[in-house]
């Protein structure tokens, strides 16, 4: 491959200051070091550094996203054979979502990287990595049938307003992917407020979620109104195993599970923030089954495992709640910021019912409260600081 | 006695590991002090050049503190006295002769070293000129003589990259150790805290609080160290002084000369042979480095991998320098690097990203390994900080120039070199030490 890197080399004065082509600076930065490992030096102390840099990080994020997509287009296709009525093999039934999914993908990655690419050449500065992770989530967050130009105007929504306006990867303040799906969840209701389920199927094929079935009957317990669905299996087990419809990356919480075990042995999520969401979640879900008696909301019902598998809970608190720059920085932080999600998925999920998806809305409130927990936490390690600086 | 056990930190497996055993090189023909070695000093020099100097003959002062002189390391004619812009000290050369040639002190008997008043140990190495071995805390400069420390640091553990095996070099030297300790004593009323890994022959030495210490790196650095055992609060100063300097400080009082002389480390992927060598504080690269490289195009390193700086082979060791490392400084760019799932062997992460073929040594070189990106906190750096420190936050209100937050959230506590890992750890490849030193610098100003 040497004549290439010969060939970008010889290119290179073409795009540095003063020459014509300069505004075009960060795609040819962006080529080359994609292409080949950067050849920067350490110019001071320490000489050495660590193989890791945020490329890597940002492309192992994505590689273990691939499990999901795979299931996702299997998915699709499943809910869809079932819905026409049909038997298909899997292999059949990944070609039919892989049709689906694919324009799914490839819209948000050209309208992402058109954005990412105009702000980097405005701003004169490096093209960031952290889009492909963005990208690679928000069509994981769609539900199949989401019309091509929402989804184009959900991902510009997500990348500018969600990150770019604050000056990129490593600045912005709420997960872009998540905001691209409020964007969508609060700008088009009709397709995306999850109390109808979301899969490709003949006109006027309807069914309701896990979620909002276990929210239509007033005063019943969850579990068996889930047990008396005929439509779809909403039992627990098929919770987990994800052949139910849904976003397209959601739905398997196995795999799910792996990629979150995967990310926090490379270090590269956090186990404090997983820790707390799930405890935060079984400790509010707990509550709600000791006030569910005197209720005659059913949600309030469900027990913390069936809790845990349904909706994007465990999509949410692995892909997105763990994202290092919007949530909060310090370890202690990250344990309570985790609770407080945990918490308030099950508070959305049960006390309102036009909102049946919780953990959503909970990540993006506590993205905005991360930088106060932050805060706390300073507060209290400078105050112990104080106590010992006074002994 | 008392264990600290550091558990964050990192070794870095990195090739080129340092044979036991101390060879000699005692011999360099050019031996050089930089001024510029010591920070915040403005030297004053006192020789011209052609005059013949011994070892120990003041070279120069600091013009802040008249009292504290460089001793000249060689005996000899000064060869060459250069000065920078505005006619700054650069640095000052001798030529060495081949007998070296001492300027004599008083001898101390053993017994009375430890009887001795803070105004004579003090008068007896400023008079010997080398008080600057010592180092304060906080900022890591030299300190004021006349100001009295809280306590004093010695540490005897190194864990540093490459670094000196302290513990042979003292069990050579043990009683002139125990002098030098001894003479420690007078200069604070605090205590001489000294530490050193379990089991080791150091543990013999009296009149010291004596700590073992066990963890990975920075866990010998005295910054770590201090914060674990009795940390600086606003106000304090601490002196600490390399172990070497010590047995220099006891041999002074016992045999009545300074000996330059020093065991260093010449280690590093790109060196034929390394191992430990004695030479003399200041000598020329070249005389220890001999023909040892591997690598026609290397960087070579004053001090260790982590904290050093780039030197060439007509220069000198630094003064506070115990190792020279060699590192390749010619990289090569790998064809789709970010997507190539990469083993241990190719790459090296103390993250478990790369796939693990067992605990090999590593040949590190001078690539960065990725480009300059805003910070993703990812706990990279608080993985290798064992201190109460909360380093983003600090990092944070250092580029916010925010003096008063900054010493809420403890710098006064922290140098530069402690923080050395969290740079080589850093994804972002932000230069988080390089912060810290421009926060104390900023500090240091104000105070």
């Amino acid at each position: 491959m040497n004549w290439l890197l010969k060939f970008l080399l010889k290119i290179k004065p073409n795009f540095e200051e003063g020459q014509k082509l300069h505004w075009l600076y960060p795609v040819y930065e962006a080529t080359e070091t994609i292409l080949f490992s950067t050849d920067e030096k350490t110019s001071t102390a320490p000489h050495i550094r660590d193989s890791i840099d945020i490329k890597r990080v940002m492309i192992l994020v994505v590689v273990t996203l691939i499990p999901c997509y795979i299931f996702g287009a299997i998915n699709v296709g499943y809910q869809n054979a079932q819905a026409m009525g049909i038997v298909r093999s899997w292999i059949e039934n990944l070609f039919y979502g892989g049709k689906v999914i694919i324009p799914i993908i490839a819209v948000t990655f050209i309208i992402g990287g058109f954005w990412e690419l105009l702000f980097s050449i405005v701003r004169k500065h490096e093209i960031s990595e952290g889009f492909l992770v963005t990208c690679a989530l928000i069509p994981l967050t769609m539900p199949p049938s989401i019309p091509l130009w929402q989804l184009a105007i959900a991902t510009t929504f997500g990348i500018v307003i969600g990150k770019e306006i604050f000056g990129g990867v490593g600045m912005n303040i709420f997960n872009p992917a998540l905001t691209a799906r409020a964007f969508i969840f609060f700008s088009y209701p009709s397709k995306i407020s999850g109390d109808a389920v979301w899969l490709i199927g003949p006109d006027g094929y309807s069914g309701a979620t896990a979620l909002s079935v276990s929210a239509s009957t007033k005063s019943a317990d969850a579990v068996a109104l889930l047990d008396g669905v005929t439509q779809f299996d909403y039992s627990w087990m098929n919770l987990v195993m994800g052949w139910i419809p849904g976003s397209i990356g959601e739905t398997n919480k196995i795999i799910i599970l792996i990629a979150a075990i995967a990310l926090m042995i490379m270090r590269l999520i956090s186990w404090r923030v997983i820790l707390g969401a799930v405890s935060g979640l079984f400790a509010m879900s707990y509550i709600g089954m000791l006030i569910a008696p005197y209720s005659d909301n059913s949600m309030l019902s469900i027990p913390p495992h069936y809790h845990l598998v349904m909706g994007s809970f465990a999509f949410g608190i692995t892909f997105m709640a763990t994202e290092p720059v919007t949530g909060s920085h310090t370890d202690t932080g990250r344990l309570i910021y985790g609770f407080l999600i945990g918490v308030l998925t099950v508070i959305i999920r049960s006390i309102n019912p036009a909102y049946p998806e919780g953990v959503m809305l909970a990540i993006l409130l506590m993205n905005a409260f991360a930088s106060l927990i932050d805060y706390f936490v300073v507060r209290a390690n400078i105050s112990n600081r104080m106590a010992r600086y006074a002994r | 006695m008392p264990h600290i056990n550091i558990k964050k930190g990192h070794n870095i497996r990195i090739a080129g590991k340092p044979a036991d055993g101390v060879i000699d090189l005692n011999y360099s023909e050019t031996v050089a002090l930089l001024p510029t070695d010591f920070k915040g000093v403005k030297p004053k020099v006192m020789i011209k050049e052609g005059e013949e100097v011994k070892i120990g003959s003041p070279l120069f002062f600091d013009k802040k503190n008249p009292d504290i002189k460089w001793a000249s390391p060689a005996s000899g004619k000064i060869k060459n006295i250069t000065f920078g812009p505005r006619r700054v000290l650069q640095k000052i050369e001798i030529s060495s002769s081949k007998t070296p040639d001492y300027i004599e002190y008083k001898k101390y008997k053993k017994s009375e070293i430890i009887n001795l008043k803070r105004e004579e140990v003090l008068t007896t190495i400023l008079d010997a000129n080398i008080f600057p071995m010592f180092r304060q805390r906080p900022f890591n400069i030299i300190p004021d003589p006349q100001i009295i420390p809280r306590d004093i640091f010695v540490s005897a553990i190194n864990t540093a990259p490459h670094s000196v095996d302290l513990e042979s070099v003292i069990e050579k030297n043990i009683e002139k150790f125990q002098a030098g300790i001894d003479a420690l004593n007078a200069l604070s009323t605090g205590r001489v805290y000294l530490t050193s890994k379990s089991g080791s022959v150091v543990s013999s030495i009296e009149n010291t609080e004596f700590y073992t210490i066990s963890g990975p790196h920075p866990a010998g650095n005295i910054g770590i160290q201090i914060h674990h055992i009795a940390h600086i609060r606003p106000g304090d100063i601490i002196w600490a002084i390399n172990a070497q300097d010590v047995i220099a400080i006891g041999n002074l009082f016992q045999n009545g000369i300074y000996d330059s002389n020093r065991v260093i480390t010449l280690a590093g992927p790109c060196v034929q042979q390394p191992g430990h060598f004695r030479v003399s504080t200041g000598a020329q690269i070249s005389s220890i480095i001999g023909k040892q490289l591997t690598e026609d195009e290397p960087r070579i390193i004053s001090g260790d991998v982590l904290t050093g700086r780039v030197s060439g082979l007509d220069d000198y060791l630094s003064f506070y320098d115990y190792s020279i490392n060699v590192i390749s400084d010619n990289i090569k760019r790998e064809f789709v690097g970010m997507l190539y799932p990469g083993s241990s062997k190719t790459r090296y992460s103390l993250t478990p990203v790369f796939l693990s073929l067992g605990k090999i040594l590593f040949p590190f070189n001078a690539a960065q390994n990725g480009n300059h990106r805003a910070v993703v906190p990812i706990n990279a750096w608080e993985r290798v900080l064992p201190m109460d420190i909360l380093p983003n936050e600090l990092y944070r209100s250092i580029l916010a120039e925010d003096i008063e937050e900054m010493e809420k959230l403890g710098l006064i506590e922290c140098d530069d070199e402690d923080f050395a890992l969290c740079s080589f750890a850093c994804p972002s490849k932000t230069d988080v030490a390089g912060v810290i030193r421009s926060g104390l610098d900023m500090l240091q100003a104000e105070v």
